[in-house]
């Protein structure tokens, strides 16, 4: 049995998940290639024209896989995985916007239902349900979930040490792993949802390009929960979107740590929750005036706009940190 | 000899060439519209500015900038190359130190430069839509026959104000085309252009921001005394227009590499003069590599390969080396 399984949306955050789940079970895991232009043209074929490009990527993955010859392709529910907040709403009818656009998925597709407390997917008992479509006994299922947990507990705290998603996929064989380096002359707040900020093709690479730069970069993965939580805490009320209130409060961490420079918020056009998001993160950089600039990313490749924000943006932190312009 | 460092901005709509003097002197500045040929004009513009100079000055630094600044560091081997924002606050601070707010509108974006004792503390451009930079005016010029260099002063003639929609420039030129046949006069139609460019700027750009004096206006949008009077009235200050408002990026990025030079005591890259001669022959294929299809760029001379990007692998990029 082959299982697809594509590289998009949540795949950068749970891919260690379900990596060992499925190796447990001794079910070959087909995986969808990088994102490109060839996947982005699938996918808006098989999409409503005004949905964002995060979700015509994700159809393009499925597109792709379903031509791979698979037997199923895994598409959680992502419902909620903390108790009062939820996920957007294409998370939560994904399955659904997939059966009805792109033709031949209906029987092709899994669907588990993830409703659960914890980032971990472990406990997401609906899970066990795939037993039956995979052939294999629920006792069987149970013990793979629990390693999955496992090795997706050590993945996150490899993170935690200043790693970025790829750096700490490759750090999964390692026994011992210490604090990730820090090379770089200014430090940079990179706040964005892992499908935007790790897909190279939609991304134009934002984040190797920042590297290059000679950049450090934090992103929520690296910022502890107490940390992230703290600034929840006290606002009046919170988002409904788990993955939106994770970046509020690493935004507001970021934003009242002085060891950095400055911010950017990396978004999808015509994301609903980022629109408050946004809006917040904006307002609460100007009260403290830490440099924030959004940068937008769509269907277009034009990767001259990018370039000469980011680099404008690392200029503009470098100058006011030493009296050097050329830097 | 005496050294000059120049300053090339090449933009969507203008190339500028800017030399500067051991004192930052402007000595030389040239402004010229690309129609769509970039290279040519680099060539005409270095020739211009050999047959001014005096064979006693030499050519001590160069840098590039605008949307056209990779393929024109390669063009003429730039010692530094450089963002338009990072160019453009650079001259503005040189001329007027003080200023704190950067209005520039050139061919097919806009900024806006927030500043705080000569440092840039905040920045703006205009995301995915051109309405209200420069190529639209151009449009709009042919459509109503009136030549853009007679724009602003007509616009200042208007007896009533029109409101022109200003948030797309599709609705726009519906827009336009409606007050037209309710009689309102071209002067008026201008002038409601002007107001509504400027607004949707101010909107777009401007939302959320602070905005102090003194106010600076530059780009080649800002020869348009309809558009700097529109300015006036929405933030109902004084704007200031540098003497070389329509190429700042080019002195910008001409000071930065006179800083840059004098600061590392570099031999200048620059290829000299004669070299420019060379047939710079770019092209552009798509790579076949794997399914993102890339268009990569490739810059010819005498048939050698001298650079080469647009490729999101580096597989042909890295194949030549550092580019500019």
């Amino acid at each position: 049995m082959k299982i697809g399984i594509p590289r998009a949306l949540l795949y950068y955050y749970y891919s260690p998940f379900w990596k060992t789940f499925f190796e447990e079970l001794g079910i070959e895991m087909v995986i969808s290639p990088k994102t490109s232009k060839a996947i982005l043209d699938k996918g808006i074929k098989e999409s409503v024209p005004e949905i964002c490009v995060p979700i015509k990527i994700f159809n393009g993955h499925v597109v792709t896989l379903l031509e791979k010859d698979v037997d199923y392709v895994l598409i959680p529910r992502m419902v909620s995985i903390k108790k009062g907040e939820f996920f957007c709403p294409k998370f939560m009818g994904l399955p659904d916007i997939v059966r009805h656009s792109i033709p031949n998925a209906e029987d092709k597709i899994l669907y588990p239902q993830i409703k659960t407390n914890s980032d971990n997917l472990a406990k997401a008992t609906d899970i066990l349900q795939l037993a039956e479509p995979l052939g294999l006994s629920y006792s069987e299922l149970k013990s793979a979930l629990k390693k999955a947990g496992k090795e997706w507990a050590r993945f996150n705290k490899i993170c935690k040490k200043g790693y970025l998603i790829p750096e700490a996929n490759k750090l999964m064989q390692e026994k011992l792993v210490k604090a990730a380096p820090r090379s770089g002359d200014i430090t940079i707040g990179l706040l964005g949802y892992v499908y935007n900020v790790y897909d190279e093709f939609v991304s134009m690479n934002v984040y190797k390009r920042l590297q290059d730069l000679n950049v450090n970069l934090v992103t929520f993965e690296m910022i502890r929960n107490k940390d992230i939580n703290k600034y929840l805490k006290k606002m009046p009320k919170r988002l409904f979107w788990t993955f939106s209130n994770k970046l509020m409060g690493a935004g507001h961490y970021l934003n009242n740590n002085p060891g950095i420079d400055g911010i950017i918020h990396l978004s999808a056009f015509v994301c609903g929750p980022d629109s408050m998001l946004g809006q917040v993160l904006e307002s609460e950089t100007q009260k403290t005036k830490k440099p924030f600039m959004t940068v937008r990313v769509d269907e277009h490749t034009g990767e001259n706009h990018l370039i000469t924000r980011i680099e404008a943006f690392a200029d503009m932190i470098r100058n006011s940190k030493k009296k050097r312009r050329w830097a | 000899m005496k050294s000059i460092f120049l300053g090339i901005d090449v933009g969507s709509v203008s190339m500028n060439i800017v030399a500067i003097d051991d004192n930052a002197e402007v000595i030389f500045d040239l402004y010229t519209r690309t129609n769509g040929q970039p290279l040519e004009v680099i060539k005409k513009g270095l020739f211009q500015l050999r047959d001014v100079l005096p064979s006693t000055y030499k050519v001590a630094g160069v840098g590039t900038t605008g949307s056209g600044r990779q393929l024109a560091g390669v063009m003429v081997g730039a010692d530094i190359v450089k963002n338009e924002i990072t160019a453009h606050a650079m001259a503005t601070t040189f001329f007027i130190p003080n200023a704190r707010t950067i209005f520039e509108i050139g061919g097919q974006d806009s900024k806006l430069i927030i500043l705080e004792n000569g440092i840039v503390t905040d920045f703006a451009m205009n995301t995915v839509c051109a309405a209200g930079t420069g190529s639209f005016l151009d449009h709009q010029s042919e459509r109503l026959g009136v030549p853009i260099e007679e724009f602003g002063d007509l616009a200042l003639t208007a007896k009533r104000n029109v409101r022109i929609a200003g948030r797309c420039t599709v609705f726009a030129e519906s827009d336009m085309i409606a007050k037209q046949q309710y009689g309102f006069s071209k002067p008026e139609i201008i002038n409601g252009l002007c107001e509504a460019l400027v607004r949707n700027y101010i909107n777009n750009l401007g939302r959320g921001k602070r905005l102090q004096p003194p106010y600076v206006f530059q780009g080649g949008v800002a020869a348009n005394k309809g558009i700097k009077a529109a300015f006036e009235r929405e933030i109902n200050d004084k704007v200031i227009v540098p003497k070389y408002y329509n190429v700042m990026g080019a002195v910008g990025v001409a000071l930065l590499a006179r800083e840059y030079i004098k600061e590392t005591g570099y031999q200048s890259n620059f290829r000299g003069h004669e070299a420019v001669e060379l047939d710079f022959e770019p092209s552009a294929f798509e790579c076949s590599g794997c399914s993102n299809y890339c268009e990569v760029i490739k810059v010819e001379v005498n048939n050698k390969t001298v650079a080469m990007w647009g490729d999101r692998c580096g597989k042909w990029t890295n194949s030549i080396g550092q580019v500019g």
